[in-house]
């Protein structure tokens, strides 16, 4: 199958799936939503990949949902794809390279670091089309910006900078003109320099603890953290603390 | 007075003073420290006459830098280090107390030593403050409750930046994210943590820690339950007034 709407690339350890229909401000339509959701569940099933990259061709990281005539279920469960993003189990990173606005922002919500470029613009836009987000925006973002902030954008519509962005702890880095793709390629490589089951883990503990009364968060941390005794990555980190060198993770 | 082996502890005027004492190690936290504190905390949590708790590193350069690893990287079994997390349940102990805890960061402030510092209620830091949770690129995560304790603090990006990375946190990026409540640029953060302690000290014990229960229970909830916890302990202090 050709892809594309959605480019996949690997190196190392790191995948970037590139949303490419820069024509169009990479606006997503079924078509790109499919092939979005192949590339999340080829990221899934790659062993070989430990962290993935979601950017976007062109001067824009997404605009938002392509043109159509009205929303109905149909059009709702043909291109929602957020969550095929959050269920990635691997660390993601979503490199905002341009304006993420509507449902792109909502993509970019679905991935666990965001970074943008400076110039980038962001914002929940549907009320301004008469309707609402509906890829998890109104759920995710109250969820990473306190609340006050998570319904001013939704009910008004607002778009930010990337410096108010970081500001309110939307995105936790933003990078000068020209810089995003050494940015995010040097947080990529720290992600994949840590063990593969511990990035996964920390990461599992943080979305589903939190989701969880604090006292039945703190054990699913300590059952993972125990059951990560099991893994030889875990000793092989310990004796290279001890020995003062760089570890060698296997993944294992 | 009392003596413990890694740490020190002392009560007076209502604020107990807890120092982690390994200052040759950067108070790394090990398996004599974990009995210490569980046993400090015991004395705290049934002690009537303590209103206010800070915690604060001894010597110069550290809070606390993290484990010994030489001592956890080590568990006879798994099954055995998961009996031991939960019949020696420190940080259950610590999140449970009923009175305002205060953490006076300085220096280095490192994995478990961070998690001590995030299961407190507030936390003071010195400008040369450096906090981390490196436990990911060493193959572990943070089992003292960091990873449901800073996203509950900074919010769920701060904390899979900070985690995910590793990476070292100085004390202004801190403050920004709300990690810290106040920096204080000169000298070290325990003078001002005395202050705010003898000054909750002198408040109503009983608003001040039903104030805290509130706030805690309220947030591990629903908004509906959080506002009938609040009303139910509300009321509780209205009755004790009208008593009294």
């Amino acid at each position: 199958m050709t892809r594309s709407s959605v480019l996949l690339e690997k190196r190392d350890a790191i995948a970037r799936i590139v949303l490419n229909r820069p024509a169009m401000g990479n606006a997503i339509d079924s078509a790109l939503a499919h092939e979005l959701r192949d590339a999340c569940r080829d990221v899934v099933e790659d062993d070989d990949v430990t962290v993935a990259v979601i950017t976007g061709a062109g001067q824009s990281f997404c605009q938002g949902s392509a043109g159509f005539s009205g929303l109905t279920p149909g059009v709702i469960a043909e291109r929602q794809v957020a969550c095929a993003i959050a269920d990635i189990p691997k660390p993601t990173i979503a490199a905002m390279n341009g304006d993420a606005l509507g449902q792109g922002l909502e993509l970019a919500l679905a991935c666990d670091l965001r970074v943008a470029a400076e110039g980038a613009r962001l914002g929940l836009t549907q009320i301004l089309e008469g309707t609402m987000p509906w890829d998890g925006g109104t759920q995710r973002l109250p969820r990473a910006v306190p609340r006050g902030i998570a319904l001013e954008m939704i009910l008004t519509g607002k778009t930010i900078d990337a410096r108010e962005a970081l500001a309110i702890g939307l995105v936790t880095r933003v990078a000068a003109p020209g810089e995003l793709d050494a940015t995010v390629g040097e947080l990529a490589a720290k992600l994949a320099a840590s063990a593969p089951i511990a990035g996964r883990y920390a990461k599992e503990a943080i979305h589903q603890g939190m989701d969880l009364p604090l006292s039945h968060a703190l054990r699913l941390e300590a059952d993972l953290a125990v059951l990560l005794h099991t893994s030889s990555d875990r000793s092989e980190g310990i004796r290279a603390f001890l020995e003062k060198r760089t570890p060698r993770f296997k993944g294992g | 007075m009392s003596a413990f082996e890694t740490i020190l502890f002392e009560s007076k005027d209502g604020v107990a003073l807890v120092t982690l004492n390994r200052p040759k190690v950067l108070n790394a936290y090990n398996v004599q420290m974990r009995d210490d504190l569980y046993e400090a905390l015991g004395l705290i949590d049934a002690d009537d006459e303590i209103r206010v708790v800070v915690f604060r590193g001894a010597g110069d350069r550290a809070f606390c830098a993290g484990a010994d690893l030489t001592e956890f990287g080590t568990a006879p079994s798994q099954a055995i280090a998961r009996q031991v997390r939960f019949e020696r349940d420190v940080w259950g102990r610590l999140l449970g107390l009923r009175q305002p805890v205060i953490a006076a960061v300085h220096g280095y402030c490192l994995g478990s030593g961070m998690e001590i510092a995030l299961a407190c209620d507030l936390r003071i830091a010195s400008a040369d403050a450096r906090f981390g949770l490196p436990e990911t690129s060493l193959g572990m995560i943070p089992a003292a409750g960091g990873t449901q304790t800073l996203p509950r603090i900074v919010g769920p990006s701060w904390a899979l930046d900070a985690q995910l990375t590793g990476r070292t946190i100085d004390a202004r990026e801190a403050l920004r994210i709300g990690l810290v409540n106040r920096i204080v640029d000169q000298g070290g953060p325990f003078d001002e943590a005395a202050r705010l302690a003898a000054h909750l000290a002198s408040r109503d014990p009983a608003a001040v820690r039903t104030a805290k229960e509130a706030v805690v229970r309220g947030l591990d909830t629903t908004l509906d339950r959080g506002l009938d916890i609040e009303r139910r302990l509300a009321l509780r202090m209205a009755l004790r007034s009208a008593e009294n």
